[in-house]
């Protein structure tokens, strides 16, 4: 649930086909990843997760599997 | 704490003076591809900006608006007892810019004058620091000046910046009345953030030097600055953004004892229209409620507030109203203030 619910709002947030996008996948390597849709991958994770992180620990997320971590974590919290 | 109430002290009139030079934000930088400079441009929602040329500075911009309002508003320059210029782009390192602005504005030598050193936040620590003066008791009237030339801070090579700042300056009334009733501050700083905002040289730390006004390819996007323009991490600044700037706001609304429903506007420094879209939703507040003039002029730093007040609210304050002000910048530095304003003179925007 949570996976397909993070992979479709992440690519909304960078403009992409949710077909595109594995769990697997380093999301900063997308072409659509910049410093700009950065900005639309963090509101996302906080209107639609509730996740409220410090830059430093984001950085420390790399694929799109660790984000779906992330926002299934804190929707239990 | 961070936390201050006031009572019968509010602003009685505002004015605002912005360089007559407009550009075109689409089209008015040639280092990036037409496609970059739409998307950038389209997310921060900065149209237009007013650029200074090489001559003008903050402060005449704001001395233009001072002497609009001191005319307009038919005041006794004998009664203005303190002159708080706010700037971060000052005319010299030293002397103290508001010292220079009590003479150009033949203001007498008893006059207090000091300068605030901060950004984004410094209207509200202005606004702060005047209230308590006029409170301490003795203090007349209070000229607040607050004036940005920030489009020359930054690099026209830098994505991240090159297309956001906007100058401008502002005049501020500040007197005791009873018909403001009660304002609340509060103000919040964070050090440990002091790198995401930053001009790292030509201060004492890291002094000027051929070195600091080299240009330097800064990162992988090609990206290209010196050590004496400015730098921000619009990330690390937004992230921070949207999770402390609602809490305070609601800090703020608790201190205070009051509900949302009372305010009738909101006021948010104009940083670029993504950040501010996100913020409006986040608290969910009215559109309607929120004046915005980022579209026009950029982000003005600390002018962005009383500019977006005198620009979009001017027909609007004759009679009484609060108003809830949010600020955010480089420091990083933050506050959230709640102030009634009633029958404010509000001055025509001046064209220098």
């Amino acid at each position: 649930m949570m996976k397909e619910k993070l992979i479709g709002a992440l690519a909304e947030a960078l403009e992409m086909d949710p077909m595109q996008i594995n769990e697997e996948d380093y999301f900063r390597d997308y072409d659509n990843y910049s410093s700009l849709s950065e900005l639309s991958v963090l509101a996302m994770l906080d209107s639609e997760f509730g996740v409220e992180i410090e830059m430093k620990e984001f950085n420390d997320y790399i694929t799109v599997g660790d984000l779906i971590k992330l926002a299934s974590k804190r929707s239990k919290e | 704490m961070g936390l201050l109430s006031f009572k019968n002290v509010g602003i009685s009139g505002m004015s605002a003076a912005v360089p007559r030079h407009a550009i075109n934000n689409f089209d008015h930088n040639q280092y990036f591809s037409k496609d970059d400079i739409r998307d950038i441009v389209e997310k921060i929602g900065v149209k237009e900006r007013r650029l200074a040329d090489e001559k003008t500075c903050s402060s005449d911009l704001c001395f233009a608006a001072a002497k609009q309002l001191i005319s307009g508003m038919n005041i006794n320059r004998d009664e203005i007892d303190i002159l708080i210029f706010i700037s971060q782009t000052p005319d010299y390192r030293m002397p103290a810019t508001s010292i220079i602005l009590q003479n150009r504005l033949k203001l007498p030598t008893s006059t207090v004058c000091l300068d605030i050193n901060l950004g984004c936040s410094a209207f509200l620590y202005g606004l702060t620091l005047a209230y308590s003066l006029i409170i301490s008791g003795g203090v007349r009237k209070i000229l607040i000046l607050d004036g940005e030339t920030r489009s020359k801070v930054y690099s026209q090579k830098d994505r991240k910046t090159a297309f956001l700042f906007g100058d401008a300056g502002i005049a501020a009334l500040i007197e005791k009345d009873n018909k403001y009733g009660n304002s609340w501050f509060s103000l919040n700083s964070d050090g440990s953030r002091e790198s995401l905002i930053k001009i790292p040289a030509g201060g004492y730390r890291n002094m000027s030097s051929c070195e600091t006004v080299k240009e330097k390819v800064v990162d992988e996007y090609g990206n290209m600055r010196s050590d004496e323009n400015g730098y921000m991490n619009g990330a690390d600044v937004f992230n921070f953004v949207i999770r402390e700037v609602p809490k305070d706001f609601y800090r703020l609304i608790d201190y205070a004892g009051t509900d949302v429903s009372t305010i009738d506007y909101y006021v948010f420094h104009q940083a670029n229209s993504y950040i501010n879209g996100f913020l409006a939703k986040k608290l969910k507040l009215i559109k309607e409620k929120i004046p915005l003039t980022i579209d026009k002029f950029g982000n003005t730093s600390s002018v962005s507030i009383p500019l977006t007040i005198i620009s979009e609210l001017h027909n609007k304050l004759q009679d009484h109203k609060r108003l809830l002000l949010s600020a955010f910048g480089v420091g990083l530095s933050w506050g959230t203030a709640l102030i009634d304003i009633d029958n404010c003179y509000i001055g025509e925007i001046l064209e220098v």
